[in-house]
């Protein structure tokens, strides 16, 4: 699998000592499954679902390992590169999702070594699954990966999950949202009985209950560390963000992970509490979207280094939505009702900001509007995947709206999630030197019009 | 001349080249003009307002200016050129816009649309991704809502019988359309690909009534035929959409005769009719979920790969078989994932039929067509030998 290439990468020195420790839970995933898979337990690839199916298969005895993970890793250290030639050469376009096509590569090499992991693997590799868990949420490859992958893992079920988009006006339609909220938990119901006729099990709803729970707690720490980072000068930026995120992400029902987030949380305190930013020289406060180059995540050191540039905040849908309101869960025992209503709040819990400013969507853009506030944002970094194209679609009009409506610009550095070539590290170091002088310029009409920051 | 002293594919012809021109001169005589996104949102609705459902497309022949500022390079080409060229005021006509959750292009494209291009009247359409009876039910109840935006913006109700007589209406116009593709089973088939292209884009921009006027127009007109064309190859496309002559035409003069194509501009809307059901929506909702094949839909899996193919595509084996295809020519707009994913499994299932595929994948752009020719006609010689 080795392969030398010439591309120049860079690796993330990251500021915070537990982010440096984060790794240890994408490791965790793999390995687990793996020995789960070897002591008898099934197996769930699944889409990031934002918790939708997660707690279901895993209070029912699957193991979930996450595709999408996978080729971020894979990529993280260089050596998704052959399994993207692979796919390639089965003859998916090589326009697709660079994750997707990591996967369909390696689902081939599986097949090709009669389902036992190949030598040399990522990490260990991805166990051989009993189910696919798609999901019909953020981007329509989150199922058409899967289904492809019929091709290699012929007799694994998919199952897709479904998650209304509603648009932002006709979100407040009355009774809208109860009816998308019962159609989300028929579906769970459906769901339920597929696993258990899978399985041959029932779903034990206290375990699932107590997971849920567990979950919440964690999810409310990772939220409440979120808003530590609206402190100037900003204790923690994207490049620890990347690497944070995954316990509260793909693990938040794992007390494992509610104890990292409790060190984690302590961590950025202690540097608020001491006006210690990440960076040592933070001069322009940034926000990041989309996903970021993997591979190169050490261009924002350097872009920290030499322009004193703090990416103060990230990517929408990788962070931990605002606890719900009581009244949201109120008289609510129903884990699947209390499943639903946390996915549906994390991707509609934004359209209150949409319909301030007259915009849509609510996920993917809004979110951004008022973080330029909260955090203080000089300017927004937008970074459009070749590869991963649905989670950018909204980018430019995002730019947009912010430079519009809150007098914050925008630079465009397109790049990719897995693909070294495509990003191009000098591009962006002079659009970036250019771009400085327009934050400059902003944050003198941001002071004429009386803005806060 | 104007389309009004013409008749049959003359006059088919003439309103796909002048697609905005005819609309505007509807517009004028009173009527309201709705522009919907793909061929997801249910136009019964709109015909039962005795609205005129415009179909927005794209144009290769223009080059991508103003979208982007708002569309990233890396999105589908279609859309951004459909969004292109409604930044530039040439849908400027529309009373309203139906936007819809069809594919995740589609779906950012209308959300973004109605930030940069007003419309008295938007909408936008959520459309489930699987075919449970829980997302007919979903479905179902969006559909009540965008009939209760369209019944404020009219101003009118939609009687359940004014929906029956649209649903009718438009079932009568799908019927009209597979006769044509009846007349296309005959070697060589009475109507080019071509001229079937212009028909439907002209039906896609007028009232149902005309739309059905027309193609009877258009079906006396090639009854009377014979051998309009040469025997060539039989072609099938699959797809994304093709929504400009120009390619068709360079396809059919590649050696090849188109005589069927499942993509959003042909089979799709038109091969099954909505049911009569005692709610007029519940059929709706069915037939849209349920009916229009495009591959956005995730139908549940079978048992194993081949099962799963079988259940996916064993429409196109009827395809293939009653229409004597020679060859499968899968046509990728750059960009489109839903048709990108399954280009190696529709290869494996058409293969498996002894059916050859060429697989394209093209930039939405007539200045790039040329440089297809050669492999339309490397292809037409392959299958012919």
């Amino acid at each position: 699998m080795e392969k030398d290439n010439s591309v120049k990468t860079m690796k993330s020195a990251k500021t915070l000592k537990t982010a440096r420790e984060a790794g240890y839970f994408g490791k965790k995933m793999l390995t687990d499954a793996i020995k789960a898979q070897e002591e008898g337990h099934p197996i769930g690839w699944s889409m990031v679902s934002w918790w939708q199916g997660d707690f279901i298969a895993k209070a029912m005895g699957m193991h979930l390992v996450y595709p999408e993970n996978y080729g971020a890793f894979c990529a993280a250290v260089r050596q998704a590169e052959p399994y993207l030639e692979i796919a390639d050469s089965e003859g998916f376009p090589n326009n697709l999702c660079g994750y997707a096509r990591n996967c369909l590569g390696f689902a081939k090499c599986l097949r090709d070594n009669n389902y036992v992991i190949p030598e040399g693997a990522p990490g260990g590799g991805l166990a051989r699954p009993v189910l696919m868990l798609a999901s019909g949420c953020a981007c329509d490859a989150r199922y058409k990966w899967f289904q492809s992958l019929g091709r290699y893992l012929n007799d694994v079920p998919v199952w897709n999950l479904e998650m209304p988009q509603t648009g932002v006006k006709e979100y407040y339609l009355p009774g809208n949202k109860e009816k998308n909220l019962r159609f989300i938990v028929a579906e769970l119901r459906e769901f339920v009985k597929f696993m258990e006729n899978l399985l041959k099990k029932k779903l034990d709803y206290d375990k699932l209950h107590a997971m849920l729970d567990q979950a919440l707690k964690t999810l409310n720490l990772a939220w409440q560390v979120d808003l530590l980072r609206r402190a100037v000068p900003s204790p923690m930026v994207s490049q620890d963000f990347w690497s944070v995120m995954i316990p509260h992400f793909y693990l938040p029902d794992d007390p494992e992970a509610y104890s990292f987030y409790e060190r984690v949380y302590a961590e950025v305190k202690e540097k608020v509490d001491n006006g210690i930013g990440a960076i040592p020289n933070e001069k322009y406060r940034m926000m990041f979207s989309e996903l970021p180059p993997w591979h190169s995540i050490g261009f924002f050191d350097e872009l920290a280094k030499r322009y004193g540039i703090a990416m103060v905040m990230e990517s929408w849908n990788y962070h931990a939505p605002t606890p719900m309101a009581e009244e949201e869960l109120h008289g609510i025992n129903d884990p699947l009702e209390i499943i639903a209503r946390l996915t549906y709040h994390k991707w509609m819990e934004h359209n209150t900001v949409a319909r301030e400013f007259d915009t849509a969507p609510g996920f993917f853009n809004a979110a951004y509007l008022r973080w330029a506030q909260e955090y203080k944002a000089d300017g927004f970094f937008a970074h459009p995947l070749l590869s991963c194209r649905p989670a950018t679609y909204t980018l430019m009009h995002t730019r947009n709206s912010l430079e519009e409506k809150l007098k914050v610009p925008g630079v465009v550095v397109p790049g990719d999630i897995i693909d070294l070539r495509v990003f191009n590290s000098d591009e962006g170091f002079s659009k970036v030197e250019a771009f400085v002088e327009t934050m400059d310029h902003y944050r003198e009409l941001r002071k004429e019009a009386g803005m806060a920051w | 001349m104007s389309a009004d002293n013409k008749k049959g594919l003359a006059k088919a012809h003439e309103i796909y080249s002048n697609r905005g021109k005819y609309a505007r001169e509807q517009k004028n005589q009173g009527k309201k003009i709705f522009g919907y996104f793909c061929c997801y949102p249910p136009i019964e609705l709109l015909t039962a307002l005795d609205i005129i459902p415009v179909r927005i497309l794209g144009d290769m022949e223009q080059p991508i200016t103003l979208a982007d500022n708002c569309l990233p390079p890396v999105m589908c080409i279609f859309c951004r050129s459909a969004f292109d060229i409604g930044m530039k005021g040439q849908y400027d006509y529309f009373d309203g816009f139906v936007g819809a959750h069809a594919c995740d292009g589609a779906e950012r494209t209308s959300i973004i649309w109605s930030n940069y291009i007003k419309t008295p009247c938007n909408f936008h359409l959520d459309i489930p991704h699987t075919t449970h009876d829980a997302a007919v039910e979903f479905f179902k109840e969006q559909l009540e809502y965008f009939q209760k935006e369209l019944e404020k913006s009219i101003g009118r109700e939609i009687t359940p019988d004014k929906l029956r007589s649209a649903i009718a209406a438009h079932n009568h116009q799908r019927a009209l359309v597979r006769q044509i593709y009846e007349l296309r089973k005959l070697d060589p088939p009475l109507i080019t690909g071509t001229e079937m292209l212009t028909v439907l884009i002209a039906t896609m921009g007028m009232s149902v009534q005309e739309g059905n006027l027309l193609i009877e127009e258009v079906l006396q007109e090639i009854k009377q035929r014979e051998n309009v064309q040469e025997k060539k190859s039989r072609l099938l496309i699959w797809g994304s959409l093709i929504d400009n002559a120009a390619f068709t035409e360079l396809i059919e003069s590649s050696g090849l005769n188109i005589v069927i194509e499942d993509t959003a501009i042909g089979t799709r809307p038109y091969w099954h009719d909505i049911r009569d059901t005692k709610d007029p929506l519940l059929g709706i909702a069915e037939h849209y979920l349920k009916e229009v094949l495009c591959p956005r839909t995730f139908r549940d899996s079978g048992k194993n790969y081949e099962q799963d193919s079988e259940q996916r595509f064993s429409y196109l084996k009827d395809f293939a078989k009653y229409w004597k295809v020679d060859g499968v020519f899968a046509n990728i707009i750059r960009n489109c994932d839903i048709h990108g994913y399954e280009v190696p499994v529709i290869k494996d299932y058409l293969n498996g039929l002894g059916i050859p595929v060429l697989v394209i994948e093209q930039d939405y752009s007539t200045a790039s067509l040329e440089s297809l020719r050669t492999r339309f006609q490397a292809f037409a010689e392959t299958i012919a030998s």
